[in-house]
């Protein structure tokens, strides 16, 4: 008996050892945090706001924090970052959150923000060079065709069944999104930004029935105020043009848009061309890819290029037209300048990315918050049908989501030294609470695409929460529902390109673009220049590499 | 070889391993991936004088960005070597004041060409440009698009080259105005009271060999422009302002086609060497 009684009480020694010793690791994450306030930093983050930071430790509180590896403390990794500055998108967040990481792990990190221009090539120099530098980079999910073929990332796969490190919600992402952060059947990325284009109105002016009376009077129809197709855009946007219509004394822009070269005007024109150039599959699913049906880029069967297909001709004709329907030194324009003419009140309509429904409320850049209006991209009643070869007249528009722009997301270098702690990074910077804290704040460009997001019955966000962040309800109402609309409502979606080489050949895209836009050149004439270009850097990379990759990348079956 | 004269090649050594490692290489290598299908991290393949051939014959990207060059080289050099000597010629003479403007002209030569580009930027923009503002006060209701419209766009980018140059001028053509010696010009004046015969038959050609100097440093220099079009219009529109440089670094760095980028560098530097050439013999002709 005394030899049991001895043996139990070894037993129970021993256990409780070694529940000691895994004590630490289950009670390192600290516990519930109440707010604090400190010099330049209320309860630890770098804010002014106390609501701000209010909602951010509610955040940080409820997201899961894993169990951090007690050897990360004192250990540090570098994220590269496209340079948006301490309070601006995409690289704002790491600054904002970067103390409370610290206060988890013990660990830190070093920001570096790369200007838009540079990026790509300060990556793949890292990358190629294998200097690793950078062990996170928040990049451009066009980027990965050239990681996949270099084996430049590491797939994250292995680390989400890990308990050291937080659990995120990847059904949660809008499934367009979602595919950007895999290859095959592989995860390489975190959950970050959710980018689509969507058209942007003045709901104020758009639903005045005054306009809308003197829009019939002067254009012989009803104001199409849905605007569901570009044509009724177009429209809209030349009877506005030129009209005194905010009443400040002069006259105001009917459209605005960013496209100078460099100011990424192409992804304008990769938006609105989608409907003219996609169709759906006769039979189903709709979304089924073939020769025909759901592709944009190439013939997915001999890799030509379909860039100046009788569809995108049409789009570029559409694109020149709105061009002329707002102010001509839009030509010139990038990104803020475009964004500012309709923040600042003197445009009816732009189609851009989410920056532009967050940063409408934000009275230091915005004067037309409580009056924004937003919806997904329009469709066109006339889309090219390349199996028939001809134009089709419809009598539903052909509504084509998209998932336009970069979705920038954090990816872990192959040459990290440390990538479980940049992974325990990426999957805390991924959790539902932080991701959607993040979004709910404009001011850190990142963009909504997750069920947590959206308002029921799509999703279990609610309306409170982004008039804590500063937004007008109905703004937010009109801004959440267009991109719920672009994810989850659109039959069909654009590919979103992204074989080794995209960069490149977008770069020569915009050129082209930008001269037809200015009238030196026809637009069959620049597609026909980009279809040039673009078969030079097909032959350049290898034509059938590129074509595998590309029928992956488009889920196409042979 | 006594050992004492042996040490003064140790002193030189340094210096010959820097432009051995920094000057030599850099050119042989370069050399070497222009006729290769280089691009970085991948393999390569010779490919004879293929990237020589497309150049010059099978890419109007080329021939468009060396007709942007030409135009603004032409442009900048005549101007600024012009203004250059027009303020020297002002400057060379007692004048109250002179230091402090001598002083305010040349700052400009000490920013950076990126700094002035982006300073171009906003003194340029279309809306609220100081140039437009002043424009439109003077009542021209459509001022040039400076960004969007071809002409306006490479003549801003000229004038701020031009701004930026002009001091460079001034100083190396004042130092060499200062230099010329005195006497002749009092007998010159015994001959003649035009100042536009002194400045015709004397200082012009005893000038000569600074201003060929100046014009060949300012061409070569403005050949490789590319940082005032890289921040005032990424290039644009279209290409209408994609110098010869700009396109070698997209190439190149952008888009990491090193073989292709080598040999327009290559080109580049050819088309350079042909033409400080016969700059060079046109002095020695005008001396002989």
């Amino acid at each position: 008996m005394n030899n049991h009684l001895r043996r139990l009480l070894a037993a129970l020694a021993v256990l409780t050892m070694v529940l000691a010793l895994a004590a630490p690791q289950v009670v390192a994450a600290p516990p519930a945090q109440e707010p604090t306030e400190e010099a330049g930093l209320i309860s630890g983050f770098p804010t002014t706001d106390p609501n701000e930071a209010r909602t951010a430790l509610e955040a940080f509180n409820k997201a899961d924090k894993g169990q951090p590896d007690p050897a990360w403390k004192g250990k540090k990794f570098t994220i590269a970052v496209y340079s948006g500055g301490q309070r601006g998108p995409i690289s704002g967040p790491l600054y904002f959150w970067r103390n409370k990481f610290e206060e988890l792990t013990g660990a830190t990190y070093d920001i570096v923000e790369i200007p838009f221009a540079e990026l790509r090539e300060k990556i793949f120099t890292d990358l190629q060079t294998g200097a690793g530098t950078y062990d996170v980079l928040i990049n451009c999910s066009n980027y990965y065709g050239d990681y996949i073929l270099n084996d430049w990332i590491i797939p994250i796969d292995q680390y989400f069944d890990d308990p050291r490190f937080p659990k995120w919600d990847r059904d949660s992402i809008a499934p367009a999104v979602a595919r950007l952060m895999q290859w095959g059947d592989r995860w390489y990325g975190g959950n970050y930004d959710h980018d689509a284009q969507v058209l942007y109105y003045r709901r104020d002016i758009i639903e005045d029935p005054k306009w809308q009376e003197a829009f019939k009077e002067e254009m012989g129809y009803e104001m199409p105020v849905k605007m569901e197709t570009w044509e009724e855009v177009l429209d809209i946007a030349k009877f506005f043009n030129k009209k005194d219509w905010n009443g400040d004394g002069d006259p105001d822009d009917g459209i605005t848009l960013h496209l100078k070269v460099g100011g990424q005007g192409f992804f304008h024109f990769m938006a609105l061309s989608a409907p003219y150039v996609v169709i759906p599959y006769p039979g189903d699913p709709p979304t089924k890819v073939t020769k025909y049906h759901n592709v944009y880029w190439f013939d997915p069967e001999t890799m030509e290029p379909l860039i100046n297909s009788p569809g995108h001709v049409r789009a570029l004709e559409m694109l020149l037209a709105l061009s002329k329907a707002g102010p001509p030194a839009m030509w010139g324009w990038s990104l803020g300048e475009a964004w500012a003419d309709f923040l600042s009140g003197n445009a009816v309509l732009t189609f851009s990315w989410g920056d532009v429904g967050s940063l409408s409320q934000d009275p230091t850049q915005s004067v037309i918050q409580g009056k924004l209006g937003a919806r997904g991209i329009p469709g066109t009643k006339y889309p090219y049908d390349r199996e028939k070869g001809q134009f089709l007249e419809l009598e539903k528009p052909n509504m084509v989501g998209n998932q336009v722009g970069c979705s920038w997301h954090p990816v872990i270098s192959k040459y990290s030294k440390e990538p479980e702690l940049a992974y325990y990074f990426i999957a805390w910077q991924s959790t539902p609470e932080i991701n959607h804290w993040n979004v709910a704040y404009g001011w850190t460009g990142v963009d909504p695409g997750t069920t947590y997001d959206w308002f029921p019955p799509y999703g279990t966000a609610k309306v409170e929460e982004y008039v804590a962040g500063g937004y007008n309800a109905d703004d937010a109402k009109y801004f959440i529902g267009a991109y719920q609309d672009n994810f989850y409502n659109y039959p069909i979606f654009q590919n979103y390109l992204r074989i080794p080489g995209t960069p490149e050949m977008q770069e020569i895209w915009d050129v082209h673009l930008s001269e037809a836009v200015t009238g030196q050149v026809s637009p069959q004439e620049a597609l026909d220049r980009t279809y040039d270009d673009w078969v030079r850097i097909i032959e350049d990379y290898g034509k059938d590499t590129l074509l595998k990759l590309y029928q992956e990348s488009i889920g196409y079956q042979p | 070889m006594p050992e004492r004269s042996r040490v003064k090649y140790l002193f030189v050594l340094p210096g010959i391993i820097w432009v051995l490692c920094f000057t030599i290489f850099p050119l042989l290598y370069s050399l070497r991936l222009a006729f290769f299908h280089a691009r970085l991290g991948k393999s390569e393949t010779f490919i004879w004088l293929e990237n020589f051939r497309r150049a010059l014959f099978d890419d109007y990207r080329f021939w468009n960005s060396m007709g942007v060059t030409v135009f603004f080289v032409v442009c900048s050099v005549v101007c600024t070597v012009s203004l250059g000597l027009a303020l020297a010629l002002l400057f060379n003479r007692p004048l109250r004041g002179q230091r402090l403007f001598r002083a305010l002209f040349t700052t400009p030569l000490f920013t950076a060409p990126i700094a002035l580009g982006y300073l171009g930027l906003t003194i340029f923009h279309e809306q609220v440009g100081a140039v437009n503002t002043v424009l439109f006060a003077l009542g021209i209701e459509h001022p040039p698009a400076w960004f969007s419209s071809i002409w306006p766009a490479r003549i801003a980018i000229v004038l701020v080259d031009i701004w930026q140059w002009t001091p460079f001028c001034f100083l190396v053509l004042l130092a060499g105005l200062q230099a010329l010696p005195d006497e002749i010009y009092e007998a010159a004046w015994l001959d003649t009271s035009s100042s536009w015969d002194i400045f015709r038959y004397i200082t012009l050609p005893l000038l000569t060999p600074v201003l060929f100097t100046v014009s060949i440093l300012r061409m070569v220099e403005a050949f490789k422009m590319l940082d005032i079009p890289f921040s005032m219009t990424s290039g644009g529109p279209g290409a209408a302002t994609q110098t010869y440089s700009f396109y070698i670094y997209l190439t190149g760095l952008r888009n990491f086609n090193a073989g292709y980028a080598s040999a327009l560098a290559y080109i580049l530097l050819f088309v350079m060497l042909l033409i400080s050439l016969s700059f060079f013999n046109r002095l020695r002709q005008l001396y002989e």
